[in-house]
């Protein structure tokens, strides 16, 4: 039993870090409809940034959190220049391919920056908490109230605030938008910076319980694609649901089944949810 | 918008892509070729990029340092002086690139020997290095399955990994207790590292609970596996892969309350660990010697001019070392044949070239034979254990044979 | 029709022969024989890629799975089974068309962007069955030795030379197919899909039963491309499997252009022979490989092909104004759109089937715009 309650934990923590990871490509591939497939590049990049100012620079972990992001804010919207806007009416296709050329030029230049050595990051937050003789270290536990605190901020300011709106109403009607006098291109940009700075917040609080390297962000790429695919495209709460349900059912049929089932099952989840319900979980409905 | 300027303003930069490639295209081309006068191309291919890069650079910091001093002592093949050069290659852990790679040296830059540091790509690269194209494989992994093979052109450079597996299990029962859990790595070399040990431990007399391991590339937390690898109630984990998520997995342990021993498999290096934990994480482990516990005549020298290489913050590790002695031996060897372009010659002369290498050369554990097969036999082969106090205490191993 | 003189089928012939005499200049050189093969061994993988993605619209991201399949099939097969080359080879596409039509009949359920995760779902399962399954596939040990094909005493396959023209012959005849499925009935079929299936539905197209026989094809050919990459390289890893694997094919065809005859092929003799080159600069090569990729997508989207076809729309539409008369054999109805996101995007596709329907080709102003 003190297994599945420490099992549960670790799930949960995991949940939050895919959650986390999982928000900003939401954003960009809910709502702009762009597979980003550079976003774990951008968590790298952030979770290397974040280490450069914590480590070489030496500012407290939060304000190198807070630098890091706003630098990856204006490296998502460059992004969004250089790359995305131009393609902006190709097909997905290209998109994924520019996408797959910008991760690799940004894994090259952390490996020529950063060398390609592991790199640990720390974190003033140390301790642990005993919840039911189940152990679970504190920055686990905020990993997890981050996760959801910010996925709300998010969906408030999708909500309430103007750009926000902007968001939401390119994602219900591009036309009717750009009719009533909103920039798609200015929220396109809004939106890609938003994700790069979701991400660094992501990296800057995961990164410390594993270990940086020019390829972190590969591991949880494809898995994050799953999450929000299987939460329904665009939908925040499916990001949620879906961050957690993988979590859960991974690190409990690790436990419970064997380490490989483990690894395939948020794919082996995926193929049985899309089998029956073919728009995922919380399908919007979104215009085709 | 004027579509038709724009379609010819796209066409415009499509042609100067197209061109800026074809430029780069003919200016690399021609700084191909092979070497003038006496240069003789070492290849290497390796992990360069990708999530296997540290290690490739790791050797390939032990190959540089071996060319450079070989090339300031001089080099003599056949009454002339000869210039060493490396020629590195990134193959990205994939074989067949590794083996495209091999070619590409063999064929290109006339190099006589390649080295790869990766049992798939070693496998791949024999198929092709004795037949239409004849190069030496100077080999740097433990799998025996390479020896196995009965290639006639490759020379395999560290122990047999099976040597440790006894050792290892009776050292980590002493310390720690009868049960064991399975904690390593899921790639090709943990999986048989795990079997082994498996193997050892039950012979010796001890419990193994269920197979844990998990794949150390692609685990964002191991606080789940590491739960599960617990919840077993073991007094030994076997743990390895990559030396830092390793470290992070004995914290791990550590944090969640693990008292006994560890057994690490050899792709850690304790010393290299203690970089990313803290020291105490690490006790009451039995693992390979750091390279700067040995205590070989030229082991000093080398720590010297590593640190000035890396720096100071940078472990060094037996990729480095084992490497560095291995481009010596084969330029020793190519001395003794009296030629740099027969690979068959070279293999032959390996033997009689051993007891010749400078002292100078001998860092990690000199090997005084090769095997028929051409595995290089180091007779006093060590492992060790980081006690309590966090001193390593050496282990001697006992060698076991290449054969299945 | 007047087939001679289309410059397209000129260029594909000039490319093919071209192609086909390499040996002939480096038949001494293992290297470049072996670059060169291995590329054809993908770039017949990419042909099946070009049948759903590029006639059919459909990304499918599963296509380095069904690589692996065939890879993995003709590997165990001739090695721990002691299966002729010819048998295992055949059993393995058989087996690759299988698995490819089962996986089509639930994927295909799904649209757009569900359908190309769901397919990368489907490719990462099979490099994690390949990879983990220890006892049948050896996992990460890989699969050592595999045989040469039998050549029946008349050809010795361990010949560089003679196994390119093999695998050259095989890419003829997937180049060929391409070439009849755009000509026939079947390939207006998909294309028409492609453009929208709304719009194919209303005419009467089975959508469903034509997505499921292009994606069942595009395995196939997956499967060929990698039996015949397993024999040629000897030895093969899971990485054979992998989703780099997937991507790299994305790549050929986008570089090479989507939908077109001569695409997979050049696009991927090139990609290939701009990875090689750039190898001179090992682990920094990415920090000019990848900008080149995202200029080569963002400056010539429908690739060195639909580039190229762009001077010959304009030649031959200056040619038929003069001779005002209509039909015309279409061969290059502009690679690259599938289906988009946005509405008015896909209004654009739509009129722009409708036009190339009525007898205009691509590279009209209008179709440009959506590029």
């Amino acid at each position: 039993m003190t297994l599945f309650i420490q099992q549960l934990f670790n799930g949960l923590a995991l949940g939050g870090v895919y959650c986390l990871a999982a928000i900003g490509l939401t954003l960009v591939f809910g709502v702009l409809r762009i597979p980003n497939l550079a976003h774990g590049a951008l968590y790298m990049l952030g979770a290397y940034i974040t280490y450069f100012f914590l480590t070489t620079v030496g500012v407290p972990y939060i304000a190198a959190i807070g630098i890091a992001a706003i630098m990856l804010f204006i490296v998502g919207v460059g992004l969004e220049r250089l790359v995305f806007h131009p393609l902006r009416n190709s097909p997905h296709t290209h998109h994924m391919i520019a996408a797959v050329g910008a991760m690799f030029f940004f894994q090259a230049l952390a490996q020529a920056i950063w060398g390609a050595d592991f790199r640990r990051m720390d974190t003033p937050i140390t301790g642990e908490l005993r919840i039911l003789g189940a152990e679970i270290s504190a920055q686990r536990i905020v990993i997890i109230v981050t996760a959801v605190i910010v996925l709300a901020l998010l969906a408030l300011f999708i909500k309430r605030s103007i750009h926000g709106q902007t968001i939401e109403a390119i994602e219900q009607d591009r036309v009717g938008a750009s009719l009533v006098g909103i920039n798609p291109s200015m929220v396109s940009m809004l939106t890609l910076g938003l994700s790069a700075l979701l991400a660094t917040i992501a990296a800057g609080l995961v990164a410390p319980i594993n270990l940086l390297s020019p390829t972190m962000g590969d591991a949880l790429n494809l898995k994050v694609f799953a999450i929000i695919i299987l939460g329904g495209l665009g939908s925040l709460p499916g990001a949620i649901v879906g961050g957690f349900a993988l979590a859960i059912a991974e690190t409990m049929t690790a436990t419970y089944i064997s380490s490989a089932v483990g690894e395939a099952v948020a794919f082996i989840v995926l193929v049985a949810v899309l089998a029956i319900k073919p728009n995922g979980l919380f399908t919007k409905a979104v215009q085709r | 918008m004027n579509s038709v300027s724009r379609s010819r303003r796209r066409r415009l930069s499509a042609a100067a892509v197209l061109g800026a490639i074809a430029l780069t295209a003919t200016a690399c081309g021609g700084g191909g070729g092979s070497g003038e006068g006496d240069t003789v191309v070492i290849g290497y291919t390796g992990p360069l990029s990708g999530g296997g890069a540290a290690y490739g650079e790791n050797v390939k910091i032990g190959l540089e340092m071996a060319i450079d001093d070989l090339n300031a002592d001089g080099v003599e093949v056949d009454g002339n002086p000869v210039t060493l050069e490396l020629k590195s290659l990134d193959d990205k852990y994939a074989p067949s690139t590794a083996a495209s790679n091999a070619q590409r040296l063999a064929d290109q830059d006339k190099a006589p020997v390649v080295v790869s540091p990766n049992a798939g790509a070693i496998k791949a690269i024999q198929q092709i290095n004795s037949g239409r194209s004849n190069f030496l494989v100077s080999a740097y992994t433990s799998d025996p399955a390479i020896v196995q093979a009965d290639n006639p052109l490759t020379m395999m450079i560290p122990p047999n990994f099976e040597s440790y597996a006894e050792e290892f299990s009776e050292t980590a029962m002493e310390h720690g207790g009868k049960k064991l859990a399975l904690l390593g790595t899921q790639s090709e070399y943990g999986q048989q590292w795990t079997k082994s040990i498996k193997d050892a431990w039950s012979e010796a007399g001890g419990k193994i609970g269920g197979d844990n391991s998990v794949d150390y590339a692609t685990v964002s937390d191991f606080a789940g596996p590491v739960s599960k690898a617990l919840s077993e109630k073991p007094d030994a984990i076997f743990v390895g892969g990559p030396s830092q998520p390793t470290a992070l997995i004995m914290e791990e342990a550590r944090k969640q309350g693990f008292k006994g021993s560890f057994l690490v498999m050899d792709q850690a290096k304790l010393d290299e660990m203690a970089t990313v934990t803290k020291l105490d994480n690490l006790k009451n482990s039995v693992g390979v010697l750091p390279v700067s516990e040995y205590e070989d005549p030229g082991t000093e020298d080398f720590l010297k001019k590593f640190a000035e290489k890396a720096g100071e913050k940078k472990v060094p590790t037996s990729e480095t070392a084992l490497n560095y002695q291995g481009i010596a031996i084969i330029a020793k060897a190519m001395e003794a044949a009296g030629t740099t372009d027969d690979p068959e010659k070279i293999r032959e002369a390996i033997s009689e070239a051993l007891p010749d290498v400078d002292d100078k050369y001998k860092v990690n554990g000199f090997p005084d034979e090769i095997t028929e097969q051409g595995h290089l036999l180091n007779p006093n082969l060590e492992a060790t254990f980081l006690n309590e106090d966090g001193k390593y205490t050496k282990v001697p191993i006992e060698q076991v044979s290449d054969e299945k | 029709m007047n087939a001679m003189k289309n410059p397209r089928i000129i260029g594909t012939t000039a490319v093919i022969l071209l192609l086909g005499l390499t040996p002939l200049a480096f038949a001494q050189e293992n290297y470049a024989m072996r670059v060169i093969t291995v590329g054809m061994c993908a770039a017949i993988a990419v042909y099946g890629l070009n049948i759903i993605l590029g006639f059919t619209g459909q990304l499918n991201l599963a296509q380095g799975g069904f690589f692996g399949i065939g890879a993995y099939g003709v590997g165990l097969l001739t090695t721990d089974y002691d299966w002729s080359f010819w048998a295992a080879f055949v059993v393995s596409v058989i087996g690759t068309a299988v698995i490819g039509y089962l996986c089509g009949l639930i994927a295909l359920r799904t649209k757009d962007e569900y359908f190309a995760i769901f397919t990368m779902a489907i490719g990462f399962i099979i490099f994690l069955v390949i990879s983990r399954w220890e006892p049948v596939t050896h996992a990460h040990s890989g699969v050592n030795n595999v045989k040469f094909p039998e050549g029946g005493g008349l050809v010795d396959f361990e010949s560089p030379v003679a196994m390119f023209y093999l695998v050259f012959a095989i890419l003829l005849i997937c180049v060929y197919t391409t070439y009849a499925i755009r000509r026939s009935s079947v390939g207006r079929t998909l294309l028409t899909i492609r453009t929208s299936e709304d719009l194919a539905d209303a005419i009467g197209v089975r959508v469903g039963f034509s997505k499921q026989l292009a994606f069942a094809a595009s395995a196939v050919f997956g499967g060929v491309g990698g039996g015949l990459y397993a024999t040629v390289v000897g030895f093969i890893g899971p990485d054979a499997a992998s989703i780099d694997k997937t991507f790299e094919f994305l790549m050929f065809i986008l570089v090479g252009g989507m939908g077109t005859v001569a695409g997979p092929l050049l696009g991927s003799m090139i990609v290939t022979f701009l990875f090689e080159l750039f190898q001179d600069f090992q682990a920094y090569r990415f920090i000019v490989l990848g900008p080149i990729i995202v200029a080569l997508v963002i400056f010539a989207p429908r690739g060195i092909v639909g580039y190229l076809g762009g001077f010959v729309d304009k030649r031959s539409r200056r040619r038929r104004a003069e001779a005002a008369r209509g039909a015309d054999d279409d061969l290059d109805s502009t690679g690259a759109s599938t289906s988009g996101g946005a509405g008015d995007h896909r209004a654009r596709n739509l009129a722009d089937g409708i036009e190339s329907g009525a007898g205009r080709t691509g590279g009209t102003p209008s179709s440009e715009e959506t590029k």
